[in-house]
């Protein structure tokens, strides 16, 4: 099990992600709401993990993926983007990202993936 | 002709028989005694370690087979290169994205596609993959970046074991256009007509995610009456249909008593 960072402008994309990882055992440790607050909460929780929305207002998902991969190489980042915008992915994976979901997304494959990045 | 033994359901019941495979047609021995040529199969459907091959225009023959994987493989492979219906040769990725989770080893394969009466088949030389047009739930004619370029593909959305599963179709753009018309018309019907109010959109977001009732009514501080009046919506729509019911209860005079006395310590 995990702590864990989520990322994401919506406090419903937020809740939903909180119920699923807390249902799978994983602790919340915080959560942001924008590139440059996820950036500055990664240096201070120093999580396992982190979800990251991709599409949010001030600095992006990943600008801030690549900030944080800047401070600490080993960061384990999932990127998390809606429908139609999946061409970011080989942005993402360029920038360190080690996981990619779709929104909208099933819990249980979602706690798969991150069972998965987390064990890597 | 290759012998191979095989069960098929005949008069209700599942009884021993001997399939003949060949080049252009299929061949079932006693008790059924048929020949069944490729070109005249209009439908295929996969069930568990089962097919069901479907002759004549208007479906006059159906036959249930059962047998191991292998047998049923090469069985289904010279029905889908053959069979009566809309086939192309394509290169398609499926599954791409399963319940929202990007696979990063996901790969184009290069193989063919045959539109069939009740399905969608994918099939290569390693995989065999049925996409049945009643589990689709969405198509787009979309582009996606494939050796740094953007190319046309027809990204189909559909139902698998219990989860969402997208998958990937590419060819030239015109047999594209022909792909995603066909299944557009062959999916016609299953559109949403109406609006949905985005307190009703957020509960479907959260039933897709696998939230149950409880979830639900905490997450969006909904009453238990609130939460049913939306279901009811959905359900109305044809979006969603009824897993089970929940019951709420309360305790008889019985019960509370038999939940005081169990509560009482020894000693009152």
């Amino acid at each position: 099990m995990g702590r864990i960072l989520i990322v994401d402008d919506t406090m419903f994309m937020r809740t939903l992600l909180k119920n699923i990882l807390f249902s799978g055992g994983h602790d919340i440790v915080g959560e942001a709401a924008d590139g440059a607050e996820a950036v500055a909460r990664y240096r201070e929780l120093k999580p396992d993990l982190v979800t990251m929305d991709v599409v949010m207002p001030k600095v992006n998902g990943i600008e801030a993926l690549k900030a944080i991969k800047a401070a600490d190489p080993s960061a384990k980042v999932i990127m998390c983007t809606a429908v139609g915008q999946e061409q970011m992915v080989k942005l993402a994976v360029k920038s360190g990202a080690r996981g990619y979901i779709v929104k909208p997304f099933q819990a249980p494959k979602v706690l798969e993936e991150i069972k998965n990045v987390l064990s890597a | 002709m290759k012998s191979v033994p095989v069960k098929v359901e005949h008069e209700g019941k599942w009884v021993p028989a001997t399939m003949g495979i060949g080049e252009d047609r299929f061949r079932i021995d006693a008790p059924l005694n048929k020949e069944v040529l490729y070109k005249s199969v209009v439908d295929l459907e996969e069930k568990k370690n089962q097919v069901v091959v479907t002759t004549g225009a208007n479906g006059e023959s159906v036959y249930h087979i059962a047998s191991v994987e292998k047998v049923l493989a090469v069985l289904k492979k010279f029905i889908i290169t053959q069979a009566s219906g809309y086939r192309l040769n394509a290169f398609f990725m499926s599954p791409a994205v399963r319940g929202g989770v990007l696979i990063q080893d996901a790969q184009w394969e290069k193989g063919a596609i045959a539109v069939m009466k009740t399905g969608i088949w994918f099939v290569s030389q390693e995989s065999q993959v049925c996409i049945p047009l009643g589990d689709i739930a969405g198509i787009e004619l979309t582009s996606r970046e494939i050796q740094e370029k953007d190319l046309n593909v027809v990204k189909i959305d559909h139902l698998g074991e219990n989860e969402v599963v997208t998958s990937f179709v590419l060819c030239p753009m015109t047999t594209l256009q022909v792909l995603y018309n066909f299944l557009k018309e062959a999916t016609y019907g299953s559109e949403v007509s109406e609006e949905i109010d985005p307190l009703t959109g957020q509960v479907g977001m959260l039933v897709y995610s696998g939230m149950d009732s409880g979830t639900i009514e905490n997450m969006l501080k909904l009453s238990h009456k609130e939460l049913d009046a939306i279901y009811e919506k959905l359900l109305g729509m044809g979006l969603a249909e009824v897993l089970y019911i929940r019951k709420e209860v309360q305790l008889t005079a019985k019960g509370v008593r038999y939940i005081t006395e169990t509560v009482k310590s020894p000693m009152d």
